[in-house]
């Protein structure tokens, strides 16, 4: 796919409103026989973990208040915890700390005001993910830089995954970590950043060797079931914001599915941060029987640096709850960036990554396919309070 | 200090009781506490208290012959309140040949005297209504009729089938009900009587005097309902009229705070025991503020549906279809909820007993005629309910007694509660539970 | 003296049988009953008031239930009372709506006059709105002394409160509590073959609570005024008004509520862990659902009846989509939906709505279904359990084994004393497994495959769609429905001698292929259906009640 630069410069004006189907899109009949439709209801960076830490030798990230704390004089310290009586860094304290720059620039808004001691990654050799580049070693190629490689928990070499060498590491992100959590927890109370897959052209639900993919951003709330769960097979209308529904090749053989690469922007939010996640080479590969009622999988691809960023120059608090360093962990970003390198610099701008979702079945309602406009790649509004995207 | 004219305003009620509308004050008591300066007893209370599926049997109170009350296993939360209660069993209901409609004739034989001829046939009323007739219709309500179930339909007390009394299921609205706008509260310092009341009672007035034309073109059947119109019409009069009066000063009357907002009602056993303890705390206020001397309450139904979330049976299907436990010899989950349904009274005895009055409690005053329906669940038999009085009836009852029956209709109980009540009633049941055999050794 | 009467009435209905009847030729004669009194149902309290004042008065409160008597909550209401709580909760809810009218700014809708002083009685306007009111109240014109009382009423309130509207307001709450707003009074009067039959009034409310379950309006009370529904040619013109309106939808949507025995959603409970997609919203969707298909399938269709228990026609709302697995396209409101072919969802019996009524909390219930199915939809009744049932045979060990109902359920079948009722109900509700306790599809239970197939009265089916081509060629089902609306229509159960007279009417319904709209006609055209004896009145004629001891007088 082609990114018409023109196209995106125009529409970013808030031209789109967030709104329910536009009066001129017509409703294409669900075809219930040949296609099938998922609502994701997990998402999370794929992080692989043992019991003992063995993958981070030299232990987790600093995080963001410790630092922080560290730099203030035992006077300051004793006045802000009253003689040590109360936690330091709590509530409004937690975005307070990162505002550390020299002039009291919020660090992780501009992440290189300020050095931080190195940012600690991942050391392991095991990893969730796919094998982007089709190299067992990350020797560097006109779209890569050199990078080390992992092999996939069943034994697969070559997995690229950068994000988790990046995030493994980093309390937040791991399984007692708060931020994904966090971030999953809102998914489901909001109905915010909600994505769709649509399978479609499917003859053979467990085998059929060409289907046709696409993901969309809901624009209906979870409907809840009485436990707070959500409900499968209920309807999801579209946003009809056309940078969604990019329509990649794909294929189902025993009940797994598995796309070609194409380029995706997906709906994220959490941590009452709107953003999206900017995929290049973006890939699926989910297990559409893995239990019943919900399929599971992951979806691989380089995640823009400066679109990952984004997430977080508003979200310094994250910094806190998460145990990071931003301006260590933007630094290690972008040296760990393996793909994609930036014609003028060649350094890498995107990292590979892995997400591993989650889906239940849902009805997509969605305009006829001529009303969208998957053949462009079109920005968000700015109107969604959205970061940048990084150029 | 002066007592109101209105204490002189309604004449005698039952015998030589001038029965006051007002709430409490202990000056005018006399020594004792148990009477008022005039002479006139403190107003005796009555109310009934039911619960679905009896007791596993052997489980309830033992046949052993010592007296006093032995509590098995299932009634031990009614210990602490052993010498407030008599407790009734072996008290049976011979059908005479009519058919026992199961969760129906048991409860019914024992509140109307009546054995129904079918499922909903109800030609008499229960006890609660003759006794409202004769004492509910000095105060503000003539009966306050609760459910925890959260139906209004869940409710056993009826003049006959077609005039029966919906519950109160609401905590809310209940509260809303007896401490609202109609309320008035003794308490306050100053009191003047609402325009609006009076508009409302000649509203009721000229609606009752117009009516009556109406009367003269009915059938029969239909002038018998318009009977009732017409007792409605002034029990709410009076209820007005109460409202135009300022009452005395109580000391065991006081508002008492509403129940929480976002209330759910339903039949899950927390929500059940729940809704039950804030029904009966407003309850007992409000018959503390003699907003009423009748009461109803109703735990769980006959058919008792209280279940646990989760599970698939209610307590009633379970009865049926949950094996004995081998080792145990009973119904094991079965059992835990019978139980519950006697915590649940113990909760209801307690709040009658944290009001003082006099030199008492409210539940001194108070004669609550607690019943089941079953003497055995699983067989729906229908001998050998369970019945207590809970209560000394404003002394008019020895208590700690366990009266066991030997198979006597189980009328001669409703009789008794009866006749301590006031009411001149020497006679009651119909066909073979027909008696006249008052269980004396409970009265003082 | 009673028995005289009886020779009498016989030998004259005997004269007249032969005598030809305005419409229906050969319309059997009826003797009718007594007019009784019905209360107003919640339903047609509320439409009273919204269709006198208009939809933005609320009426709030609790209204008493009302017994079930013949299969219908209507035939309560014929023989309903007002308890001393009850009373006290209409006062509350009529005070309430009557300061609603008369406040600032409804009072300039809703009253046509202004006094010439606020402040104190205006006795004109008073009586102008009294009586403008009162009829739609009372359906029928006040009497003079009516009128004079609720005047007075309004004016003394005026004076004791200084504010005329605030007087006005409860003249209006007096109407609201008088027994003859409370009670549907229906009078008897002479007719032209020497008997009886309700008056123009009477018959107006019977019409119009009827089809739109709501007061006579305005045109019906005019041509009651007029003695036009005392012609055929009256009465139809009526009723064909009163059909084109979609009102005509809530009043049989109103009707089905009471027969499908659908008051029992407002104590649905689920379990939420058992059954977590059965929320609140799922329980009020399921009710609409079925009532739409009903009103679409049987008024605006005029299809067959017994299509109901086939049709794979219906609505489905956003809160059902995930229920029935069908895509909604606007989550909001309702849309138009066919099954397909071979879905198993046909005929409102596999409705959720339904499934879930008659299930327990937690679990299905093929015994509850099949009871339904018998008393609801084909009028028969299932005889009481018997109390003696022991059923320490069945809790054995040797039960663990079941692992669906229908073998569990099987142990009926093995007891004398439960086979003849339970072979009545369980094979209905067996067809039915394949729905949980929540209308929900499964096709296993425990494992193991659910085996629905079964015989309802001579016809063998293989699930519950096949149920539903039973229940279509069953003759109960149309003859119930007839029993049943008119019943509800005349709030009295048919009659010893009105058995002639319904045959008569399950015969004109086939003729018409069951359509419900020609069946209605010919009910509300019929003499039957205002067919009446007059009371038997008491001849003393002393005041019923004690006058109550009134400290005050205004």
């Amino acid at each position: 796919m082609k990114k018409n630069m023109n196209l995106r410069a125009a529409s970013a004006i808030g031209a789109l409103a967030l709104g329910t189907i536009s009066a001129t899109a017509t409703t294409a009949e669900v075809d219930t026989e040949r296609t099938i439709g998922l609502v994701v209801v997990s998402f999370y960076t794929s992080v692989y973990e043992t019991k003992y830490m063995e993958e981070c030798p030299r232990g987790l990230a600093i995080g963001n208040d410790e630092i922080w704390w560290k730099s203030l004089e035992p006077g300051i310290r004793d006045e802000l915890t009253n003689g040590g009586d109360i936690e330091p860094v709590t509530g409004t304290r937690r975005a307070m700390s990162a505002k550390r720059g020299p002039n009291g620039e919020d660090v992780c808004a501009i992440p290189t005001i300020v050095q931080d001691p190195p940012h600690k990654t991942v050391q392991g050799s095991i990893s969730y993910g796919m094998d982007l580049d089709g190299l067992s070693e990350g020797a560097a190629t006109p779209k890569t830089c050199s990078h080390k490689n992992f092999t996939s928990p069943d034994g697969q070499a070559g997995i690229d995954n950068q994000m988790y060498r990046l995030l493994g590491c980093t309390f937040g992100w791991r399984d007692s970590g708060y931020v994904e959590t966090n971030a999953n927890g809102e998914l489901i109370d909001t109905s915010q950043g909600v994505i769709l897959i649509e399978v479609s052209d499917v003859d053979d639900k467990h085998n059929d060797g060409d289907v046709t993919v696409r993901m969309y951003r809901a624009n209906d709330v979870f409907p809840k079931g009485a436990q707070g769960n959500v409900l499968p097979y209920a309807s999801y209308r579209v946003h009809d914001i056309p940078g969604y529904g990019n329509a990649a090749k794909g294929r189902i053989v025993d009940g797994v599915l598995s796309t070609d690469p194409i380029e995706a922007f997906l709906p994220y939010y959490g941590n009452l941060t709107h953003s999206e996640i900017h995929l290049r080479d973006m890939r699926m590969e989910l297990d559409l029987e893995a239990s019943e009622d919900r399929a599971k999988g992951i979806i691989a691809g380089y995640r823009d640096v400066e679109n990952f960023w984004s997430y977080f120059r508003k979200g310094g608090y994250m910094a806190v709850t998460g145990q990071f360093s931003c301006p260590s962990m933007y630094v290690a970003a972008h040296e760990l960036a393996d793909g994609y390198p930036d014609p003028e610099t060649g350094e890498c701008t995107a990292l590979s990554s892995s997400y591993t979702i989650e889906t239940i079945p849902a009805f997509i309602i969605r305009p006829e396919q001529d009303d969208l406009k998957t053949s462009e790649v079109i920005a968000m509004p700015d109107t969604m309070q959205l970061a940048t995207r990084g150029e | 200090m002066t007592l109101s004219r209105r204490s002189f305003l309604r004449g005698t009620v039952a015998g030589s009781a001038v029965a006051l509308g007002l709430p409490f004050l202990d000056c005018f008591l006399n020594d004792n506490g148990t009477a008022l300066a005039s002479g006139a007893p403190i107003p005796v209370r009555f109310g009934s208290w039911f619960w679905g599926l009896g007791h596993t049997p052997g489980r309830g109170i033992a046949m052993d012959g010592k007296p006093g009350i032995t509590f098995l296993e299932e009634t031990q939360p009614l210990v602490p309140h052993a010498d407030d209660l008599n407790y009734f069993n072996a008290f049976n209901t011979p059908l005479d040949g009519r058919p026992s409609a199961v969760h129906f004739t048991g409860w019914v034989a024992a509140k109307t005297g009546n054995v129904p001829r079918t499922f909903g046939d109800t030609p008499e009323p229960t006890l609660d209504v003759i006794i409202a007739d004769q004492i509910g219709s000095e105060t503000r309500f003539r009966s306050l009729d609760l459910s925890s179930t959260g139906s209004a339909r869940d409710s056993y007390t009826f003049r006959n089938s077609t005039s029966r009394n919906a519950a109160d299921v609401s905590p809310l609205a209940f509260y809303q009900r007896v401490f609202g706008a109609g309320f008035v509260d003794p308490n306050q310092a100053d009191f003047t009587p609402a325009p609006s009341v009076m508009v409302r009672s000649s509203v009721l007035s000229a609606v009752h005097e117009e009516s009556k034309d109406f009367l003269r073109t009915l059938g029969a059947s239909d002038r018998a309902r318009m009977d009732e119109y017409f007792t409605s019409i002034r029990q709410l009069e009076h209820q007005l009229a109460l409202q135009m009066e300022k009452p005395d000063v109580s000391e065991a009357c006081g508002i008492p705070t509403p129940p929480p907002e976002g209330e759910v009602l339903g039949i899950e056993i927390d929500v059940v025991k729940n809704n039950h303890k804030l029904l009966t705390d407003i309850l007992v206020m409000a018959l503390a503020c003699n907003q009423t001397r009748v009461f109803n309450m109703l735990y769980s139904q006959a058919l008792s549906m209280v279940r646990r979330r989760g599970e698939s049976f209610t307590h009633h299907t379970l009865t049926h279809e949950e094996p004995i436990d081998a080792s145990l010899g009973y119904q094991r989950e079965v059992a835990k909820l019978h139980v519950h349904s006697m915590e649940a009274l113990a909760t209801f005895i307690q709040a009658f007993k944290d009001i003082r009055e006099g030199d008492g409690t409210l539940l001194d005053n108070t004669l609550i005629f607690a019943n089941s329906d079953t003497g055995n669940s699983r067989v729906h038999s229908v001998d050998n309910i369970p019945v207590m009085m809970i209560g000394k009836a404003g002394g008019r009852l020895k208590t700690g007694m366990h009266i066991a029956g030997n198979g006597d209709p189980i009328t001669r109980i409703g009789l008794t509660a009866m006749q301590v009540m006031g009411i001149p009633v020497e006679r009651w049941g119909t066909g073979s539970i027909e008696t006249t055999k008052t269980i004396s050794e409970i009265l003082v | 003296m009673i028995y005289l009467k009886n020779i009498l009435r016989t030998v004259l209905l005997s004269a007249m049988a032969f005598t030809v009847s305005a419409c229906g030729e050969d319309e059997p004669l009826t003797e009718g009953t007594e007019p009784k009194l019905r209360r107003l149902t919640e339903q047609q309290y509320r439409n009273s008031i919204s269709d006198v004042f208009g939809g933005n008065i609320i009426v709030a409160g609790r209204f008493d239930p009302l017994e079930r008597i013949d299969g219908l909550l209507a035939l309560g209401a014929s023989s309903a009372t007002i308890t001393p709580a009850a009373l006290e909760r209409y006062e509350a809810m009529a005070r309430s709506i009557a300061l609603q009218v008369v406040d600032e700014e409804n009072r300039k809708v809703l009253v046509s006059c202004a006094p010439a002083a606020s402040n104190t009685r205006d006795d004109a306007c008073a009586n102008t709105f009294i009586s403008s009111v009162g009829k739609f109240l009372f359906r029928r014109p006040l009497t003079g002394s009516e009128q004079t009382l609720y005047t007075n009423l309004s004016g003394a309130g005026a004076e004791g409160l200084g504010d005329f509207y605030q007087g006005l307001g409860y003249g209006l709450t007096g109407l609201m509590v008088s027994p003859k707003f409370l009670y549907i009074n229906e009078t008897a009067a002479p007719a032209p073959d020497g008997l009886h039959q309700l008056d123009g009034y009477s018959k107006a409310s019977r019409l119009s609570f009827l089809l739109w379950n709501t007061t006579p309006d305005a045109v019906l009370l005019d041509a009651a005024a007029a003695g036009e529904l005392d012609t055929k040619d009256g009465l139809e013109k009526q009723f064909n008004r009163m059909m084109t309106s979609s009102r005509v939808e809530h009043g049989v949507a109103s009707f089905f509520e009471d027969m499908l025995e659908f008051e029992r959603f407002d104590i649905l409970e689920k379990d939420p862990v058992i059954y977590p997609a059965f929320i609140l919203n799922v329980t009020e969707d399921a009710k609409e659902q079925t009532l739409r298909t009903l009103t679409q399938v049987l008024i605006e269709d005029k299809s067959d009846y017994r299509d109901i228990f086939t049709t794979r026609k219906t609505f489905i709302s956003g809160d059902l989509g995930p229920i029935y697995r069908v895509p909604i396209e606007n989550p909001e409101g309702w849309m138009p939906y066919e099954f397909p072919e071979a879905s198993p969802w046909a005929g409102i019996q596999t409705h959720l709505s339904f499934q879930a009524l008659f299930s327990h909390p937690g679990k299905s219930s093929p015994t509850l279904r099949g009871q339904a199915v018998r008393e609801s939809l084909l009028c028969q009744k299932i005889p009481e359990p018997p109390g003696d049932v022991d059923f320490a045979d069945f809790n054995d060990d040797a039960n663990q084994i079941n692992k669906t109902a229908r073998q569990r359920l099987d142990v009926h079948n093995k007891e004398a004393s439960c086979a003849g009722c339970h072979k009545l109900m369980d094979p209905i509700g067996l067809a039915m497994e394949t729905f949980d306790g929540a209308g929900q599809l499964r096709t296993t239970e425990n494992g193991v495959k659910i085996d629905t197939s079964g015989e309802l009265d001579g016809i063998t089916y293989e699930n519950a769609v096949g149920l539903g081509q039973a229940l279509r060629q069953n003759a109960s089902a149309p003859a119930c429905f007839t029993n049943r609306l008119y019943a509800y229509g005349t709030g009295h159960s048919p009659t010893r001698s009105e058995r002639q007279w319904m045959g008569y009417l399950e015969g004109k319904f086939a003729a018409a292929g069951y359509r419900v709209p020609e069946l209605l006609m010919e009910m509300v055209l019929s003499d039957a259906f205002y067919r009446v004896v007059p009371p038997s009145l008491d001849t003393n004629t002393a005041d019923a009640g004690i006058i109550s001891a009134k400290e005050t007088k205004l």
